[in-house]
């Protein structure tokens, strides 16, 4: 098979195993749940430890990828590390907390409230791929983003179907779910990074084997940890 | 005296005494030809991109606050130093002109076996260690590069003298080992900062003693390792 087919081929079973995740029982799970407060709350502050965990992995992959590679993940971490002042965006875990104030929760809230267990172990998890090799670790980080382009899930990205249950829920509209509002654009934009890496280096089928066995690994953990933040809010009242 | 200012006394005497150690006279002893510095900035070249390494996978282990930190840091090496209009690893093929090296010599560089011993084990370090002991693994290579610490000067400035006194060739002309003179004591005064806020206890100070000791080393390793294949060059 010629690269460019290889590529397209390889691509459109991404896409496929990013949909794949919505129907997976973790997810079915944790997307049936019924939000009230106390559930937004908790799952608001996981998924700030999430984002720092995404942080955590992004530094790995940026210290192994190519220069030219690195480049490009040092400016993808522009927006969630330090933001866009001049467009007077702020960055992606002060956002988090931001946010967190439609659900009643202060700053403190945030740092006193500690991560779940089965949440530590997915991040280890994570860590553990982004230190493979390179190929296999940018795809383990960049398929995350691709499972949360609404251009790529029909349905719907993740965050765009956690936005709408808070607006069903809560009353919360999505323009004052100010995180899941940015991500949701974000990572439209984010999910090509993995393409324009693979239209260089995924010339061989062994390198788009190992771009697949990253992305697959990945899903794996995020399906497990999906099921975690299900676990944790059904058990909230 | 309190933990910090003494911690960072011992790290400023071990970055001087680099400079004593065998593996750096025997480095900085040997004289330079145009061959000699045309293998020289190659391997600066691919030291600098091993270096982009590793601060990336400290960047991955370290808080939040120094994550931020690094990312700046990585702003002047990686993207644009507004001191040279370009990135560093653009900086030194740029200065590779003056001794007529081409952008080809260096992407064909091979790295030599010792040295690239050295690259693994401060890949090594930067992974697989306490957040603080890798980042002041990478932090020490640019205090031992800070003038304003190493007395006689930093490794940068003193290569660009030998280029100087021994080739001719204005330390102006190497323009990145005269940014670098800049830039390195800029840059580990700023990470250096670090210090003053995450060390309160005799832990975090062994944390990053260890990270210096072993960089160190690792620094004599590489620097003795060029010296021996230096030295092979007629």
């Amino acid at each position: 098979m010629g690269a460019a087919n290889g590529i397209e081929k390889m691509w459109e079973e991404l896409v496929g195993l990013c949909n794949a995740q919505f129907i997976s029982a973790p997810f079915k799970r944790l997307l049936s749940a019924k939000f009230t407060q106390a559930r937004a709350q908790q799952y608001s502050i996981q998924m700030a430890y999430y984002v720092q965990n995404r942080r955590d992995c992004w530094g790995y992959v940026q210290g192994s990828a190519p220069f030219e590679i690195k480049k490009l993940i040092w400016q993808h971490e522009e927006d969630e590390l330090i933001g866009q002042k001049a467009q007077g965006k702020v960055d992606h875990i002060t956002l988090a907390v931001q946010e967190g104030e439609v659900f009643g929760l202060s700053a403190e809230a945030f740092e006193r409230t500690a991560r779940l267990e089965g949440g530590e172990v997915c991040f280890s998890a994570w860590i553990r791929l982004a230190q493979r090799s390179w190929l296999e670790a940018i795809a383990a980080s960049a398929i995350l983003e691709m499972r949360n382009s609404g251009e790529l899930i029909e349905g719907g990205s993740l965050s765009q179907r956690i936005g709408a249950m808070f607006e069903r829920d809560l009353n919360i509209p999505m323009k004052k779910q100010i995180n899941n509002a940015e991500h949701v654009v974000m990572d439209v934009e984010h999910a090509h990074l993995l393409m324009q890496v693979a239209r260089t280096y995924a010339t061989t089928d062994s390198t788009r084997r190992a771009i697949l066995r990253g992305a697959k690994e990945s899903l794996m953990i995020d399906r497990v940890y999906r099921g975690h933040l299900a676990d944790v809010v059904e058990a909230l009242p | 005296m309190d933990l910090v200012s003494d911690l960072l006394k011992t790290l400023d005497q071990m970055v001087n005494d680099q400079f004593d150690s065998v593996e750096f006279k025997n480095f900085l002893a040997v004289p330079l030809t145009l061959e000699r510095g045309r293998f020289y900035v190659i391997q600066n070249a691919l030291y600098t991109s091993n270096r982009r390494d590793c601060w990336g996978y400290v960047q991955g282990g370290a808080p939040l606050e120094v994550k931020r930190v690094i990312w700046q840091h990585e702003s002047d090496e990686l993207i644009n130093d507004p001191r040279a209009g370009m990135d560093h690893y653009a900086l030194t093929v740029k200065q590779g002109e003056v001794i007529g090296l081409k952008p080809v010599d260096f992407s064909e560089a091979e790295i030599p076996s010792m040295v690239r011993a050295c690259f693994y084990a401060w890949h090594h370090i930067a992974m697989h260690n306490h957040w603080l002991t890798a980042y002041t693994a990478s932090h020490m290579l640019e205090r031992r590069n800070n003038g304003k610490i190493v007395k006689g000067g930093g490794m940068s400035y003193r290569v660009g003298t030998k280029f100087e006194n021994e080739l001719g060739i204005n330390l102006k002309k190497m323009i990145s080992l005269d940014v670098h003179v800049v830039a390195d004591t800029e840059h580990s005064e700023n990470i250096s900062e670090m210090f003053e806020r995450y060390v309160k206890s005799a832990e975090d100070r062994d944390l990053v003693l260890k990270g210096a000791r072993d960089s160190m080393a690792i620094d004599r390793a590489y620097r003795g390792a060029l010296g021996y294949y230096m030295a092979q060059i007629n």
